[in-house]
């Protein structure tokens, strides 16, 4: 859930998704979900030539699973509060193991 | 994780305190309350929902792009295309160009898809130059021979590659 | 909000180590290499994981492996690539 809730933090920035096909789509993130599929909205394809199939499209819905990386604008994420957000997730899901 | 957006507002509705009962809530220091985006935004079925009778770009994860009409989906992205065409893009030897090819109704496995884009229909089928359409025999074969020569170089670069210690993405697939 | 509903991230610091990604929590705001599938190399400060493995890291740069096609004998090159935060 960490990652879920992080991008829902950063709804309404620009990110640009890089695919594992090496599409990079820039575009306002719009919406995520608990797969981490991903909604842009007002995309661009850094390189049009090359990927001319998407010129005539708006918005896309990505699937999380081809997904290589997204960059993020570091402005818009607080570094300290997600590292402690980190470790609270990894005490929860330590905690399970131990119980299950 | 949920309180990793320290600004958000405090739960309010059934849940919160009756006014004028206890002491009234102090609020946080620091930036005003963000007022929370509705849940229901961030599921699987609310973006599809979207997407629903629009014409769509589909991308599938072996590089084929089909246009069609999503008339059904579910929660596990499985689509249903009606009137759905296969465009084919070569950019090769000097030449660009694109060619449709009729294929009807799909059912996609989820998957199978990597990427699901709207088209605008202001700018429908609008293909940047130097793009060409052509007949569907030349692009075919133009593409055919454009996947051969990436399957020679890419099993040599794979092998290379693979003496440094690295392993492919995809092994097996061909993707574009 | 709810704060002392479960260890603090202090508490959850001293816990030992007893499962290997215990060992990447104790890299959390430090400087790491990572390996990835389809030859490349990140190296970046580490701001975020989960069980997954999916990662955020800070000031980023990527070293890609790509092999030129040239009759040249093949020779292999790296990209490098930097981005201030990437998932």
């Amino acid at each position: 859930m960490l990652f879920f809730s992080f991008f829902k933090t950063l709804v309404n920035h620009q990110v640009t998704i890089e695919l594992k096909n090496d599409i990079s789509i820039r575009g306002t993130l719009k919406s995520v979900d608990q797969y981490l599929n991903i909604k842009l909205d007002d995309i661009t394809v850094v390189e049009e030539m090359k990927y001319p199939h998407l010129s005539s499209v708006k918005n896309v819905f990505i699937r999380g699973s081809v997904v290589r990386y997204v960059h993020l604008p570091a402005a818009a994420v607080d570094t300290p509060l997600l590292e402690d957000a980190t470790r609270r997730e990894a005490a929860q899901t330590g905690a399970k193991a131990k119980q299950g | 994780m949920e309180r990793l957006n320290l600004s958000d507002a405090a739960p309010q509705g059934p849940g919160a305190l009756p006014p004028g009962q206890g002491q009234p809530m102090m609020m946080p220091p620091g930036p005003p309350p963000v007022p929370q985006l509705p849940p229901q935004m961030f599921t699987t079925a609310a973006q599809l929902l979207d997407l629903t009778d629009k014409k769509l770009m589909v991308v599938l994860r072996d590089g084929r792009k089909l246009i069609g009409v999503l008339r059904s989906w579910d929660q596990f992205g499985n689509l249903v295309l009606q009137d759905t065409v296969e465009r084919q893009f070569v950019h090769s030897e000097g030449k660009a160009l694109w060619a449709d090819i009729e294929r009807g109704l799909f059912l996609v496995r989820g998957e199978n898809v990597s990427l699901l884009g709207e088209i605008d229909l202001d700018k429908d089928d609008y293909i940047p130059e130097p793009f060409k359409e052509a007949p569907v025999e030349q692009v075919f074969a133009l593409k055919k021979q454009e996947e051969a020569a990436k399957k020679g170089t890419g099993k040599r670069r794979n092998k290379k590659l693979a003496e440094h210690g690295f392993e492919g993405e995809h092994s097996g697939e061909a993707i574009l | 909000m709810m704060a002392d509903e479960e260890p603090s991230a202090t508490t959850a610091d001293a816990n030992p180590v007893n499962e290997p990604l215990d060992m990447v929590r104790l890299s959390l705001s430090e400087v790491v290499f990572v390996k990835l599938r389809g030859d490349r190399e990140l190296q970046g400060r580490l701001h975020a994981y989960d069980n997954h493995c999916n990662l955020v890291l800070g000031e980023v740069e990527e070293t890609v492996y790509v092999v030129d096609d040239e009759e040249a004998g093949d020779e292999i090159r790296t990209v490098k690539k930097n981005s201030e935060m990437l998932f």
